[in-house]
């Protein structure tokens, strides 16, 4: 046992003081922290403003277009501005802890008549709550903020209700803006034509003039004379295709003009359109596993539903990124010829095991740190009072899950690692040791692809077949864990796991104790066969 | 008590190839045993069964009296042929760590690491990684892992192997060291020198087979003793003496003198007296001392050749 765990700590030790293991660390959390940042970095300040050409051959569509448009710039001043007033009042919102129900009809009058007041400078504004004034940026209706007074306005109006220490509020890049033809182009000229001038720009070989400035034409649009007629097709030149917000927004904005003009052509009101079209019936929904009276299906038991997929997917980073540390230095203990003075002091299941439960325990490591941060992290973006966090965690590490958790860390992990160990134990180098690998990649890949769907059918045949197969019990089982699997499944695919974990073990260790002490070319398939019926090495 | 080594009639098979083949011989206490043989005559292996690393096809084994050395394994000090070490360690925790896993505690095994390491001229590289070591540095390091738990008994397979002559004399050092201490040494070598000055006993093993087994003096007694000489009417009286079993030109090429190759038990003095008696002028008459490696040459070296063509 001594000398288990001391092969054990060595092992711990040494790989805890690697740079890969710190990175490892360290990456995680801010892979986290970037996947939470990035985007909204990307949405207020990533993506500069698109610039573009429309050409409008019809009598209205062009201005029903650039309305839509101009709404599309202004509710992404409305999303920063709402972002700086939640940031800047945050501390407020904190001391006033009480969840005073807003009353969205009376916060709309009260914003109206603050719009009025201040247009009048002889009266002084009723101040908005600091919760009021978030809520704001979800209720201001579009008409006002396609109003250019109303909408200056009502920028005026929430930035004097900040408190006075808040920092000034920096508006984020229009979204698209509409540049007029170059004067060398004119609009008489026929479609074909203005296209094949304006090819050079839209490709980026050539800069757009919009008064002195030079600019990058992001695309041209052409809406023909009778754009909605069926059979006429808006001509969309752009080079990026991957952005598809303008066309969307024009397309939308003519498609809703299309379907209001068909409405009144018949003589149907379209308000009423409208609201028979916001119809929806909905359902109440129960979980029949569930204690009686508590039978309702929330949010909580949907992120249950759910959650293993994390669990899942950390359980295959772990037990794939330390089953790869384990092969790496049984190779390098072999390569470098230590093995054969550890033999000298103990046998071969002695090492086996001491390094499998030193590894081990750096996975542990690496786990718990990766949650710790996780969770650290998910509090100090949702702020000390915030409550979800702990709401989200209490309804994912439930008793259950952390106990399969657990368990199929650990029976995974030592499925792998005494694969993997084998076939350390074989090669020399790292490129050898590819060759056996490349089929045990494979097999690791399988449940990675099964993972997002399994929790739609957590009991399917799919799912209840592939628990059955050692390589892939701990995944599935830990993917099907909220759904309740029957008993049977739970415990006897356990069993097999078990079993297969105590055979992966003798034959691994056979391989182990003959391989380790082998030189020159990797052995065939036909002579490991034959190592595991020799009884000595 | 009985003897550290014991192997009886120990055959190893891999495979098709027999690699020993009944082998037997014992090493008393206190002894210090070269392990003569040419590559591949079946050392390392022999030494690896003695260690429980492998196991014999058949026969017996019994290392400091027991038949499993891993149950000895703390009175028990190895350095394979192949040597290694951590790289990203240093050396006092390498050479601790191997003492470690023989029993001894972690605080003494630090501590003697450091003595050691002192001792034999590599104090200042104490903290140094083991990458940084050059390659006699890093198996002077290994040895003293080998022994930094004091074993009873010393296995070390070619440690001479890649040391500069300096270094090979603290390696002879350091075995002279073992034995003043009253422990056993079993070294293999293919390099004669150093058994002949610090071995009291030979084993020489060729293809598998023990060919000779006994004190260094004996070995050297195996080749006939050769007699030099020169002087008038020398071959005349001498070469066709019974004594005499070859008269050959001398193999170190001085001008006129004569090698005699003696049958053995002949004695040098009996030619002198004859040469005397018949009136030769003796000009040269030396008594040449066959060294081990001659010795080594004489007995493997057929095998040795086939070996190397096989």
């Amino acid at each position: 046992m001594m000398q288990i765990y001391r092969v054990a700590m060595r092992e711990y030790l040494e790989n805890v003081k690697t740079k890969g293991f710190w990175i490892g660390i360290l990456l995680f959390p801010g892979m986290v922290w970037m996947l939470i940042e990035l985007p909204q970095f990307l949405e207020e300040r990533g993506i500069p403003t698109r610039h573009v050409v429309i050409i409008d051959r019809s009598e209205d569509l062009g201005e029903i277009a650039r309305q839509r448009i101009t709404l599309l710039n202004r509710k992404k001043v409305l999303t920063a501005l709402q972002t700086h007033i939640s940031k800047a009042t945050a501390e407020l919102r904190e001391q006033m802890m009480e969840d005073q129900e807003i009353d969205t009809g009376q916060l709309l009058d009260q914003l109206e008549q603050g719009l009025e007041q201040l247009s009048r400078s002889d009266v002084e504004i009723n101040p908005f709550s600091p919760n009021q004034l978030v809520k704001l940026g979800d209720l201001i209706p579009e008409q006002m903020l396609l109003n250019d007074a109303q909408w200056a306005q009502f920028k005026k109006l929430a930035l004097s209700q900040l408190p006075a220490d808040a920092p000034p509020f920096t508006e984020p890049d229009l979204r698209f803006r509409e540049v007029p033809l170059i004067d060398d182009i004119s609009l008489q000229n026929s479609n074909e034509e203005i296209e094949k001038q304006l090819k050079p720009y839209l490709r980026g070989d050539k800069l757009y003039k919009n008064g002195d400035e030079e600019i990058e034409l992001f695309a041209m649009v052409i809406i023909p004379a009778n754009a909605l007629d069926p059979d006429q097709d808006l001509r969309f030149w752009s080079s990026n295709l991957a952005d598809t917000d303008l066309l969307d927004t024009i397309l939308a904005a003519l498609s809703e003009e299309a379907r209001e003009r068909e409405y009144s052509r018949r003589g149907i009101a379209s308000d009423v359109v409208a609201e028979v079209a916001s119809l929806r019936v909905r359902s109440v929904n129960f979980d029949p596993n569930k204690g009686a009276g508590d039978e309702k299906v929330g949010i909580r038991d949907k992120i249950r539903q759910y959650a293993p997929i994390g669990f899942v997917y950390m359980l295959w980073v772990a037990i794939f990124s330390i089953a790869q540390m384990l092969l790496n230095n049984t190779i390098e203990e072999k390569s470098n010829r230590i093995i054969e003075v550890l033999l000298s002091s103990l046998s071969t299941n002695q090492l086996l095991m001491g390094k499998v439960l030193g590894v081990a325990a750096v996975g542990v490591t690496m786990q718990l740190a990766w949650i710790g941060s996780l969770i650290g992290i998910l509090n100090l973006k949702a702020g000390p009072s915030a409550t979800w966090v702990a709401d989200l965690i209490a309804a994912v590490i439930t008793p259950e899950l952390l106990l399969g958790f657990v368990f199929y860390f650990l029976a995974g992990y030592f499925f792998y690692a005494f694969l993997f160990a084998g076939i350390g134990s074989i090669c020399n180098t790292i490129k050898e040791a590819q060759n056996y690998m490349a089929p045990l990649m494979l097999l690791m890949m399988v449940p990675l692809a099964t993972m997002t769907f399994i929790p739609s059918e957590p009991n399917g045949t799919i799912a209840t077949t592939l628990s059955w197969i050692p390589f892939w019990t701990p995944f599935v089982m830990m993917n099907r864990m909220a759904a309740s699997p029957p008993e049977f499944e739970i415990y006897g695919t356990a069993l097999v796991l078990l079993v297969s974990v105590g055979l992966v073990f003798l034959v691994s260790a056979r391989i182990f104790r003959i391989g380790v002490l082998r030189t020159g070319q990797p052995p065939k398939l036909l002579e490991l066969l034959g190592w595991l019926k020799s009884r000595t090495p | 008590m009985s003897d550290p080594i014991e192997l009886r009639n120990v055959t190893k098979n891999f495979g098709d190839f027999r690699a020993v083949d009944d082998v037997s011989f014992t090493v008393p206490v206190g002894t210090v045993c070269g392990f003569l043989g040419p590559n591949g005559a079946g050392k390392t292996t022999c030494i690896r069964m003695m260690l429980d690393i492998l196991r014999p096809t058949s026969g017996s084994i019994s290392i400091l009296g027991t038949p499993r050395a891993l149950d000895v394994r703390e009175r028990i000090g190895y350095l394979p042929e192949e040597k290694g070490l951590y790289k990203k360690m240093t050396a006092t925790a390498v050479i601790a760590y191997f003492a470690m896993l023989k029993g001894i505690a972690p605080a003494v095994a630090k501590k003697t690491a450091r003595e050691l390491l002192e001792r034999y001229g590599l104090g200042d590289f104490q903290n140094h990684k083991c990458e940084a070591l050059s390659k006699g540095m890093g198996q002077k390091v290994q040895v003293l892992a080998s022994i930094a738990h004091d074993p009873d008994l010393v296995i070390l397979d070619e440690p001479f192997s890649g040391l500069d002559p300096v270094n090979q004399g603290v390696m002879e050092e350091v075995i002279r060291d073992i034995r003043a201490r009253g422990k056993t040494v079993l070294f293999s070598t293919h390099v004669m020198s150093h058994a002949e000055r610090i071995c009291e006993r030979i084993i020489v093993i060729a293809a598998g087979r023990i060919v000779f087994d006994g004190s260094v003096e004996r070995a050297k007694a195996l080749l006939p003793t050769i007699v030099r000489v020169r002087g008038t009417g020398a071959e005349a009286a001498l070469a066709g003496l019974t004594a005499v079993t070859e008269a050959l030109p001398s193999s170190d090429g001085r001008e006129g003198v004569l090698e005699l190759r003696l049958r053995e038990g002949a004695d040098p003095q009996e030619l002198l007296k004859i040469a005397f008696e018949q009136g030769v002028a003796l000009e040269v008459f030396e008594v040449v001392d066959p060294n081990l490696h001659e010795v080594f040459v004489h007995l493997v070296g057929e095998k040795a050749r086939e070996a190397a063509f096989r």
